[in-house]
Order: structure tokens, then C-alpha cells, then sequence
């Protein structure tokens, strides 16, 4: 379940970032911080999408910042992120991303039913409005976990 | 049927995903595909027919599989199922 992958710690409302790579190591901090991913992980992110593309933004305004878990996934988590001022990742279709969802997986098939929750989630509009207007983590995580 | 595997670059995040959307999109329409799921790695030993990823990675793989469908909006459900026509339209003519 979503709720058993993220925390309030994970959630980051309104932060301000420069451009798309300040925006993706904000978002991913915490994941180093709790534990879920090593430092190595995070730079796999970055190269990756510098190497080939923003092939991390996945729909209109929504990043999901993942590598391969063997660049130093430790426990799998999801963090919840928006941004004060979106910022553009060179992805035509979906530019400019607002909110980011980074990830750690560590196991493919386990994760599947939080993934199919994920997907959901970023069909729901209320979910974004939410975001839009939650003050603080603990709203996030209520709806979450309603 | 026709098999798709679904990849990106990690093989645990948005190809996940992406074969979720897939999926739905090809039981809604009733299309001849099944999908598996996979990272870039997996490409090496694929022998199915298509391979389904995000946009900005299908331009690379062009050269290499027999077919590649690039997605934009991973939630465009009109994109997915417009692409997916598109390739079972080339497969049959």
C-alpha cells in the first residue's frame, strides 16, 4: 500500500528549486535522509536524465525521479514534493513540473499494488488540489491514508 | 497475439507504471497484446514484437527493436490507444 511507502517525512510542500536538477535532489533528500536510498542513487538520477532525456517526467507537471535499484535503492519509499514555482525539464509534452514523486524500489513485484495506487492517484484531481492547497505533510498524508 | 515489452531505463518505476496504463488500455479495446516489463537490459534477449516506452526513449531504440512505441503522457490513455492502433494497423498490412 502507498500509505505502508511514504511518511510525513517524505513530504515537501511549496519548496523552491533552481531548475529540474536542484528540484529532483530537494525532492530526493529525504530518501537519503530516512534511509531509503544511498547518495549513489540519487546521482544515478541525475545522470540518467542528463544522459538520456527527462524520461522521468511522466505526465503533464509530474516528475517521478527513479533510477535502477541497484544504483542504491536500500528500502522502497515514495516522497510527495511540489514546488513554489515549477521549473522545466526539457520535456515539450509535460513541461513545466510542479510536482515530484520520487521513488525507491527495491523489490518489482511487491511494489506493484503501491505503484497501481500511484497510478491512480495521478488520475485523481482532487489529489493535485489537495496538494495545491495542503499547508502542512500532515494534511498529504490524511488524504493518503483516508 | 502480439508481445510488448514495456521498459525504461531503471525497469522498476515508470515502466511499471506504464504497463499499468497499458494493460487497462488493452482490455478497454481489446487488443491482441500482451505485455511483460523489463529494463533497457531486458532488450537483449527480447524476441516479441514490440516494445512500449516513454518518448524520449523510443528515438534511441528505434534502429534496434522491430517496433517502438513512444509514449508522451503516461496517462493519455487517447495517446496510448491511438499508438497502439497505429501498430497493429503496420502488423497487419
Amino acid at each position: 500500500m502507498l500509505k505502508n511507502l511514504t511518511n510525513e517525512k517524505l513530504v515537501q510542500l511549496n519548496i523552491e528549486a533552481e531548475d529540474w536538477e536542484d528540484a529532483v535532489r530537494k525532492a530526493s533528500q529525504p530518501l537519503i535522509d530516512e534511509g531509503k536510498v544511498k547518495q549513489s542513487y540519487l546521482e544515478d538520477i541525475v545522470v540518467g536524465v542528463k544522459e538520456l532525456g527527462p524520461y522521468i517526467v511522466l505526465t503533464e507537471h509530474v516528475a517521478l525521479p527513479h533510477a535502477r535499484p541497484e544504483a542504491g535503492a536500500l528500502e522502497s519509499a515514495i516522497g510527495i514534493v511540489t514546488l513554489r514555482t515549477p521549473v522545466c525539464f526539457g520535456n515539450a509534452s509535460n513541461d513545466p513540473v510542479k510536482y515530484l514523486f520520487p521513488l525507491s524500489a527495491v523489490d518489482n513485484e511487491k511494489h506493484l499494488e503501491a505503484l497501481a495506487e500511484l497510478a491512480g492517484l495521478l488520475e485523481d484531481e482532487q489529489f493535485f488540489r489537495m496538494l495545491d492547497k495542503a499547508k502542512s505533510a500532515k494534511e498529504v498524508m490524511d488524504y493518503i491514508n483516508r | 497475439m502480439y508481445k510488448a515489452l514495456v521498459c525504461c531505463r531503471a525497469g522498476m518505476g515508470s515502466s511499471m507504471l506504464l504497463k499499468i496504463k497499458a494493460d487497462q488500455v488493452i482490455s478497454e479495446n481489446n487488443f491482441p497484446i500482451v505485455t511483460e516489463h523489463g529494463n533497457l537490459d531486458s532488450l537483449a534477449g527480447f524476441t516479441g514484437d514490440l516494445i512500449i516506452t516513454m518518448d524520449d526513449l523510443s528515438d534511441e531504440l528505434k534502429n534496434k527493436v522491430p517496433y517502438a512505441l513512444g509514449i508522451r503522457n503516461i496517462l493519455d490513455k487517447k495517446e496510448m490507444k491511438a499508438k497502439m492502433e497505429e501498430f497493429l494497423a503496420a502488423r497487419e498490412s
